[in-house]
């Protein structure tokens, strides 16, 4: 360790050895973790290869099973993407034209314009300032006569408030559903993320907690009419058997649908991570605590993430590490120049994005979001990430704040 | 000998390539797994290869025609003139952006879009034309833009099915304002899982397509959203494969041709015994699929069954037929026949293998059985 590449060490320390990484540190990688895991993603790659089916095939099949299993949903259904799989979620819920979907104003844009490509019409709330979720009071001053349905979003590394806002929907017989899209592992009371309401989703983006290579999504239900309908929606409205059977191209459509297959190659190197799952979110868990030890009593850092006690029993999951900083912008720029990676999630509110110009919202409706978009700033989080990894971000945090801008790149 | 009508080796010749491919890519310092360089290389060799201006990656030929759809700006209330007979895609693209699909029926020898039925159903509501070529055939592409020209429509060229093919000097997926391909895996340039790509000519299409498939961003301003945009991109994996299979791609689309010529000529004399080929020649063509026009199809089917010869009926059923879409079939209460050459072609369209990895055995044994079926 210390050798000027900067390999991957364990070891802890502040300064010192660490401060002479010349690496840098990127927002993300999965390069170490994945070169372990090669010969199994070999081995599923194989497979898919025997079975000559690359995508909706049967390794799609396999990984619905194995999710189905990891996180108690009765349906499991594979898409091409996150926001592909919200979107049908909410076309297999029913949702007509012009039905509104309360959803938070700080999120991934994918949360609000599934809404819109659903047909809908998002209807913005502000979100709790701690919890980075959905506010319950403001959900519920959302509501109107054409609000259908109300989807928190489970950001970062915490679930919404789902008491609160299971019974605000349970109050005005509105459907539930969850961007769960970045909750794989989070449980309420038992129940995985996802399975509150009506559905949820997964999203396997590359830089997921359960990531892989390619754009992928999954919908998860207990709902066996709401898993019918999202199954034939994402293989154009065909009827009958698809998956893993490809003259099902030519059966009949009973809706109209699109194409939202998963590639097999992407299931086969998600089949193989999901061995390693509870691992990396205990290694997740550990990378986030350290980060909290090194940098809750930096100046100008306003906060790190906390997590909220809640009604019932839930367990974080570090997907992200958000903390609220001074002169966010200005420390992005130093860290860059340190060769750290950062990701500002997210740098304007969905309400306030020209997307939704037409929506009419202005600035100042939602403080608790246009706040956070102010000085929210994501950190180096993944399990290959070393310790003395963690040490050399908060180095840098530490030095910007003292003034001792340091080397600069 | 056992011919699947779909063959599970497609990409045997590969597998290792695709292997190493996928761990290239993981374990790539730059740990950019979607729209990254290889993507940005695939689109370059692809306008080469076509001359398009522009090529743009996406999700699959559906994704394309999504995000072409969406470029219009076509939503509630514009109605798109599609093929009767054709994969779900065409209507299903409108159709979801609120607009309404309207449909025209087929020429019932090539089985595409026919362009006079096209221009009896333009109204003041239509916004765009959107021929498809089918099977092996592309539809007849002057007469769309002649079409196009005189009613100030836009196109859009479903290509999907023949990347590859030239009518006159124009590659398929350039005649349309904007064209798009289909990368799936039993397509002409079929890949290991999903994709796809938009083609024009025209860079402010371009650009919107661009920001569209990726969350309406424009490539500069992360996470600053323009338009609603979709999640339709295309992934590094599939793009390294797609790069290493495109040098072999002409001649592989060469071997189709050859069965394609083959078979044509050892069916000519079948003509009278209610068997049509498809018409010969290269020119507006791709073999992507081999489909005859058999009155006797399901005896033709059971008989090539028995001899262990696959075969595929790729649209049983006119898409107004389909309950997917009985909601736009007949809003003004047009009559039963409306389309009678997509019933026709549904009733009588039957596909034999044409891979180019057929042997010329296998090839022979296909053409004799069907032949001997006439005897």
């Amino acid at each position: 360790m210390g050798a000027p590449t900067g390999a991957p060490a364990t070891a802890g320390g502040s300064g010192g050895p660490a401060a002479q990484l010349t690496r840098g540190v990127p927002f993300f990688s999965q390069a170490a973790s994945f070169a372990e895991i090669w010969p199994s993603v070999a081995r599923h790659v194989n497979d898919v290869a025997d079975r000559g089916k690359y995508s909706h095939g049967r390794k799609v099949g396999e990984l619905e099973k194995a999710l189905a299993s990891y996180t108690g949903a009765r349906f499991a259904i594979g898409m091409n993407s996150g926001t592909d799989a919200l979107v049908l979620l909410l076309r297999a819920v029913g949702l007509r034209p012009g039905e509104e979907v309360v959803v938070p104003a700080f999120s991934f844009v994918a949360t609000a314009t599934s809404v819109s490509l659903a047909r809908g019409r998002p209807a913005f709330a502000d979100i709790d300032p701690v919890s980075y979720s959905l506010d319950p009071d403001s959900a519920a001053a959302a509501l109107t006569d054409r609000t259908r349905a109300v989807m928190p979003v489970h950001l970062f590394h915490q679930m919404a408030d789902m008491a609160a806002l299971g019974e605000l929907a349970s109050r005005r017989d509105l459907v539930m559903v969850e961007d769960s899209a970045e909750a794989i592992g989070m449980r309420w009371d038992g129940r995985h993320a996802g399975l509150l309401g009506t559905g949820g989703v997964l999203s396997f983006f590359p830089t997921k907690t359960l990531g892989a290579l390619g754009d992928a999504g999954m919908v998860l239900t207990d709902d066996p009419e709401v898993a019918e309908r999202a199954g034939v929606l994402r293989h154009h409205g065909r009827l009958g058997k698809t998956i893993d059977h490809i003259a099902g191209i030519s059966n009949l459509s009973g809706v109209s649908g699109t194409n939202s297959k998963m590639d097999d190659i992407q299931a086969a190197v998600l089949m193989a991570k999901l061995t390693r799952l509870d691992r990396d979110i205990a290694r997740r868990a550990e990378l986030a605590g350290a980060y909290g030890k090194r940098l809750r009593d930096v100046p100008g850092v306003l906060r790190v993430p906390d997590v909220v006690p809640r009604a019932a029993e839930t367990n974080p999951v570090w997907y992200v590490y958000v903390v609220e900083v001074e002169r966010r912008d200005e420390l992005v720029e130093h860290l860059a120049g340190h060769g750290i990676g950062t990701e500002t999630y997210y740098p304007s509110p969905l309400h306030l994005q020209p997307c939704f110009a037409d929506l009419g919202y202005r600035p100042g409706q939602f403080p608790a979001a246009e706040a956070a978009c102010t000085r929210t700033v994501a950190l180096p989080l993944y399990p290959d990430l070393a310790d003395v990894e963690v040490d050399v971000v908060c180095d840098a945090i530490r030095a910007f704040y003292a003034g001792r801008p340091g080397r600069s790149a | 000998m056992t011919l699947p009508f779909f063959p599970p080796d497609l990409f045997e010749a590969d597998r290792e390539a695709l292997l190493k491919i996928v761990h290239e890519v993981a374990v790539s310092p730059d740990q950019k797994f979607i729209l990254g360089t290889r993507t940005a290389e695939l689109e370059r060799a692809l306008r080469e290869e076509t001359g398009a201006v522009d090529v743009i990656a996406c999700s699959s030929g559906t994704g394309g025609l999504n995000l072409s759809v969406a470029a219009l700006g076509i939503g509630p209330g514009d109605e798109v003139i599609v093929p009767a007979f054709c994969c779900q895609p065409v209507a299903s693209s409108v159709a979801n952006a609120g607009g309404t699909p309207v449909f025209a029926d087929v020429d019932p020898r090539t089985m595409v879009l026919d362009p006079a039925d096209t221009e009896r159903r333009i109204t003041g509501r239509t916004k765009a034309i959107m021929p498809a070529h089918v099977f092996s055939i592309m539809a007849d592409m002057p007469a769309f833009l002649d079409i196009g020209r005189r009613y100030g429509l836009p196109v859009i060229e479903d290509a999907a099915v023949a990347q590859g093919a030239v009518l006159g000097d124009t590659a398929a997926g350039r005649w349309g304002d904007l064209g798009v391909f289909s990368f799936f895996q039993v397509k002409a340039f079929g890949t290991a899982g999903e994709g796809g790509v938009v083609l024009t000519d025209e860079k402010d299409l371009a650009r919107r397509v661009r920001m569209l498939r990726n969350h309406g961003q424009d490539g500069v301003h992360r996470f600053r959203h323009h338009v609603v945009g979709q999640n339709s991109r295309f992934d590094e994996v599939l793009a390294a494969f797609q790069l290493h299979r495109l040098p072999t791609f002409a001649e592989r689309l060469e071997r189709r041709a050859c069965i394609a010529d083959y078979y044509t000529e050892r069916f000519a004399p079948l003509a009278d015994r209610g068997v049509l080929a498809p018409p010969p020649g290269r020119d507006g063509r791709c073999y992507y699929v081999y489909s005859l026009l058999v009155e006797r199809r399901e005896d033709l089917r059971a008989y090539l069954t028995e001899r262990s010869i696959g075969t595929h009926v790729y649209y049983p059923v006119p898409l107004p037929r389909q309950p997917a879409f009985a909601a736009w079939a007949a809003p003004e209460g047009c009559a039963d026949d409306d389309w009678p050459n997509a019933q026709q072609v549904s009733n009588r369209n039957l596909a034999i293998p044409i891979w180019p990895h057929l042997t010329d055995a296998q090839v022979e044994y296909v053409a004799d059985a069907v032949c001997d079926f006439f005897d």
